[in-house]
Formats: C-alpha cells, sequence, structure tokens
C-alpha cells in the first residue's frame, strides 16, 4: 500500500516533470523493465488530461456564468423574441424570397407593359387642334403659340386665340367643315382666310359621331367665294394613293404631303384612313385630297409617339353628316360641285386654287 | 434588423483570439456579451427560451475556445459566423433529440460549415461528462479532495489541515485511495 502510494506520487512527478535527472533516467529504466509501472504512468496521464480539460471547462463555464449574470437576458429576449405579428414575422422569414417576388413582379409589369406598348395602338391619340397656351409646357407635343399679332383688318379681337385648327369651305357662302374637337366648348369662334382676313364664324352643326363641325361665317364684311373648286369623293380610295392636306399649324398655310397607308385608322377604326403624312397640332380639320384633287377625308388626329401615324375621318362620312343635317338649317342644300375644276392641273396650281377655300379656325375659350 | 444592434459592442476578432489565447477574462466577457444576443435571438425565433439560449451559447463558446487554443483557427473565417454556425448546429441537434421539428428554420446570419468541429467537441463533451459523473459518483470528502488537489492546486499540507488529518500521510493515504477510485469510475463507465 504504501509503496503504491508512493509509486503514485513519483509518477505523478514524473509526468509533470518534477524529477531530477537522475531520478527520471532511473524511472524510465523501470518502465521499461517493468510492464506494470509502464501501464500505470499512461493510465495515470490519460486521466490527468481529461481531468485537466474538465477543469479547464469547468473554470471556462465559471467565467461564462459570471459574463451572463451581467446580461440583462429579459430585456433582450423582449426585444428578439418573435414579434406576435404574424406579418412582421413572415417578413422576417422569407425576407429573401419576398424580395425574389417583388423583383420578379416588377418585371413582369414592365415586360407586359412594354409588349402592350409594342402590339397595340393604345389610347394615346392626339386630336390635331393647337392649344395654343400649352406650347410654353411641352416643345414635343408639338403645340405652338399663335402669336397675338393684330390683324389690321380685324380689329374685333384683341387677345389671342387660345386653340386652333383648319376648316375648308363647303359651300361658296360661307359654311365651312372642321372637326367637332377643334371648336368644342368654344365661347367665339373666328376664321382666317388665306389673305389674312378674320371673320366671325358660329357653329351650326356638330356630329360627334364622326368628330365634325360645321361653321357658318356670319361676319357682314364677308363675301361669298366663288365656286368651289373641289369635290368631294364618295368612294373609297386604295393604300398607296398618294395624298396631300393644307392646314394651318401656324399663321400661314402649311401643305403636306403622305400616303394612304392604311384603309382603317385607330384601332381599326373603319371611319378612318391612316394616313402617312406630316401633321402638327393645327392640322386638324383639314381637307385630305387625292391627287386629282377630291376631297377623300378630314385630318383629325395623330398617334403619339408615332411618326407618319395619321387619322383622316373618310369623305364617305363627310357626306353622310351633311346628309343628316336637315335642309333648312343651313338655309340652303349643301352641293358639291359635280365636277372638279382641280382635275389634270400639276399639284403647285391645284393648291394655289384650294388655297382660298381653306381657313384658319380661331377658337376662344 | 435587430442583430445589427450587435456591431458596437462586439470586440474584432483578433482582440478575441489574441485575448483566449493569453487566458484573459475581460476578453471572454467582451466575447460573451458581444454576440449573445445573436443566438438568443436565433434561440427565440426557435422554439427556444432564454435557458436553451444560454446553454447552447455556452457550449458554441467553449468549441470556439478549443478551437482557438488548438491553434487551427483561422481568422480568415468571421468570428461571427463560426459562432453563429456551431450554435446554430448544436440547437438544430437538441432540436432533432427533443424530435421538434428541424424545418423552416428562421435564419439571421450566414451559416459555415462546422461539423468536424462540432464532432471533436462531442468527444470532448462525453469526456466531460464522464469525469462529471464520475466524480458526482466518488462522493465526499473525496471529491472535494481531489478538485482541491488537483483543481484548485492546493498543497497536501493545505489538505491536511482543511479536512483535519493527524498528519500528511493519512491525508496522502486518503487522496490516494480517493485518485483511485476516482480512476476506477472514471475508466469504467
Amino acid at each position: 500500500m504504501r509503496n503504491e502510494i508512493e509509486l503514485e506520487g513519483i509518477i505523478e512527478d514524473y509526468l509533470n516533470g518534477k524529477l531530477s535527472e537522475a531520478e527520471r533516467t532511473a524511472f524510465e529504466q523501470l518502465r521499461k523493465n517493468d510492464p506494470i509501472v509502464d501501464h500505470k504512468v499512461v493510465a495515470h496521464k490519460v486521466f490527468l488530461e481529461s481531468f485537466g480539460e474538465y477543469a479547464n471547462v469547468l473554470d471556462l463555464k465559471a467565467k461564462m456564468d459570471r459574463a451572463h449574470a451581467q446580461i440583462d437576458v429579459e430585456t433582450l429576449s423582449e426585444e428578439l423574441r418573435p414579434h406576435p405579428s404574424y406579418i412582421i414575422n413572415i417578413w422576417r422569414k422569407n425576407k429573401a424570397a419576398i424580395a425574389v417576388a417583388a423583383s420578379f413582379i416588377l418585371l413582369t409589369i414592365v415586360t407586359v407593359y412594354s409588349i402592350q406598348q409594342n402590339t397595340k395602338q393604345i389610347g394615346s391619340v392626339e386630336l390635331m387642334s393647337r392649344e395654343m397656351a400649352k406650347i410654353k409646357n411641352s416643345q414635343s407635343s408639338l403645340i405652338r403659340i399663335i402669336n397675338s399679332k393684330q390683324v389690321p383688318n380685324a380689329p374685333k379681337h384683341t387677345k389671342p386665340a387660345n386653340f386652333g385648327g383648319t376648316g375648308f369651305a363647303l359651300t361658296a357662302n360661307g359654311y365651312l367643315l372642321t372637326n367637332l374637337h377643334v371648336v368644342d366648348g368654344a365661347d367665339s369662334v373666328y376664321v382666317q382666310d388665306n389673305k389674312g382676313d378674320s371673320y366671325k364664324a358660329k357653329v351650326v352643326r356638330t356630329d360627334s359621331q364622326y368628330d365634325l363641325a360645321i361653321l357658318k361665317i356670319i361676319d357682314k364684311s364677308f363675301s361669298p367665294l366663288s365656286n368651289l373648286p373641289y369635290r368631294l369623293k364618295q368612294s373609297g380610295i386604295g393604300m398607296g394613293e398618294i395624298v396631300y392636306t393644307l392646314g394651318f399649324p401656324k399663321d400661314d398655310a402649311v401643305f403636306g404631303e403622305g400616303y394612304v397607308s392604311s384603309r382603317s385608322g385607330y384601332n381599326g377604326d373603319t371611319t378612318q384612313y391612316q394616313v402617312s403624312i406630316p401633321v402638327n397640332p393645327g392640322n386638324s380639320g383639314g381637307p385630305l385630297l387625292d391627287h386629282q384633287g377630291n376631297i377623300i377625308g378630314v385630318i383629325s388626329a395623330k398617334e403619339k409617339q408615332v411618326d407618319g401615324a395619321t387619322f383622316a375621318i373618310k369623305s364617305k362620312y363627310i357626306q353622310e353628316a351633311l346628309n343628316s343635317i336637315p335642309n333648312d338649317s343651313l338655309g340652303k342644300k349643301v352641293a358639291f360641285n359635280k365636277r372638279n375644276s382641280l382635275q389634270g392641273l400639276s399639284r403647285n396650281k391645284q393648291v394655289e386654287k384650294i388655297q382660298d377655300y381653306v381657313f384658319m379656325i380661331k377658337v376662344y375659350k | 434588423m435587430v442583430s445589427n444592434k450587435l456591431s458596437s459592442s462586439v470586440p474584432t476578432d483578433r482582440e478575441v483570439v489574441l485575448g483566449i489565447l493569453n487566458d484573459s477574462e475581460d476578453a471572454l466577457n467582451k466575447l460573451y456579451t458581444g454576440y449573445f444576443p445573436m443566438i438568443l435571438q436565433f434561440i427565440l425565433n426557435n422554439n427556444g427560451d432564454e435557458d436553451d439560449a444560454k446553454d447552447v451559447y455556452q457550449e458554441g463558446i467553449i468549441v470556439l475556445y478549443n478551437k482557438i487554443k488548438g491553434g487551427n483557427f483561422e481568422l480568415s473565417s468571421k468570428l461571427k459566423t463560426y459562432i453563429y454556425s456551431v450554435c446554430r448546429r448544436i440547437w438544430l441537434k437538441k432540436l432533432s433529440q427533443q424530435s421538434k421539428k428541424t424545418s423552416n428554420i428562421s435564419d439571421f446570419e450566414d451559416v459555415m460549415a462546422v461539423e468536424v468541429d462540432l464532432e471533436q467537441h462531442e468527444e470532448k463533451d462525453k469526456q466531460f461528462d464522464k469525469m462529471q459523473d464520475a466524480l458526482l459518483h466518488l462522493g465526499e470528502p473525496c471529491k472535494t479532495i481531489i478538485q482541491d488537489f488537483y483543481i484548485n492546486n492546493l498543497s497536501m499540507q493545505d489538505i491536511c489541515e482543511k479536512f483535519g488529518y493527524t498528519n500528511t500521510d493519512n491525508a496522502k493515504t486518503q487522496k490516494y485511495k480517493c485518485l483511485q477510485r476516482l480512476k476506477k469510475l472514471f475508466f469504467q463507465v
């Protein structure tokens, strides 16, 4: 028993490196010769190491407990515990998924929107009446201010017109045709001819279905025109037909030429042609003529952000509109010449003749 | 996110590693208080309570501690990520042991692979439990004598006085007997 205790003391000292050089050599000799002693050394070594680690962990835990005591766990867990609100929990758990879903939806919207933009003529036709006052806002919307130049022959009004369009003579005695949207809601309407003379006019008839309006010049200074040079073409006109128009996007008449690009108008509207012709605000109500000088339509609108997609109301509907008007309201039956005096004339001669019958419509609202 | 609040009070990774290598209790304190909220949040949001958080976190810190002490903690891996991953792994294991579902875990940080470290840790943890059991079965006064001698580094003389033995030889004999029994308990379990 006693020897055992001493042996263990020596083993411990040996393992802890406390033996002197001589003692250590002697003990190692003993270890070699006696397997039992050797086994005891190994076992004790393993035990001491395990115990050392046990002690270390115990020490670490004690230190951590002290650190833990400094933390206000309750307040912290109040802050960090799952939020009672279901939605916030969902948000916390699925942040990534929600983000992905949101970007997907956004992408879809953008894609669908752009597809629609590309495949459909979406509701953005621009009526070609001039909104003079609006030009300040945007140059790209092609609206223009009429300079309030005083026309010496027409001292009746001093303020500039708010809106402008074009109209053309239906009869020699002062009936004009234009678009309804040009004169819609007007307080007063003046028309100005090619020479710069202004006449007061009134709206005598409107047709909202085809966006047409008939004006009558009521000014006493107006002297009747000579016979109309053009006639209304009753039959339809084919694609590719060269056409031209005269209008007032500015104070002087402007000539524009193009071709019929489709037999239907905006979104397949069969009452209109689609015409590839440069028009600007102010062209609304202008006559559309073919190369022989027949009126085949009335310029009414163009598609926004698309170049050369102008729409013109077919002449057939002009006639329908005229026919629906009781004779007595116009005083005298409106009848176009059967004969077209423009036929066979060169383009510039045609325009020269027509321009006396095309008026700038000035509208005050 | 709430866990972002941690950053202010957390020591740098280098401070922690150097502190632990030099047995600084202050460094341990900073480490402990710095990352506890992160684990608390994780446990509370995944079917655990404050006590679970404390147990899991302390186990995680022990793993980190051993890894740093073992000299193979690379600073390339972020300390925060490491602690989070270890604690997460430990908690998932506990959950599955309690046969609670471990799917749909709410995560708050990045996760890295820590399986190898945890296997080593489990081995050590078994040894710890074995030693704890052995000491428990040893009973008094043996347990205290052994702890005083091997942990608190008391001399035989001190132990002799503390336990009222007539001389150190008696104390030595007693300690020898206790140690023999403890070894027997430890190796046999």
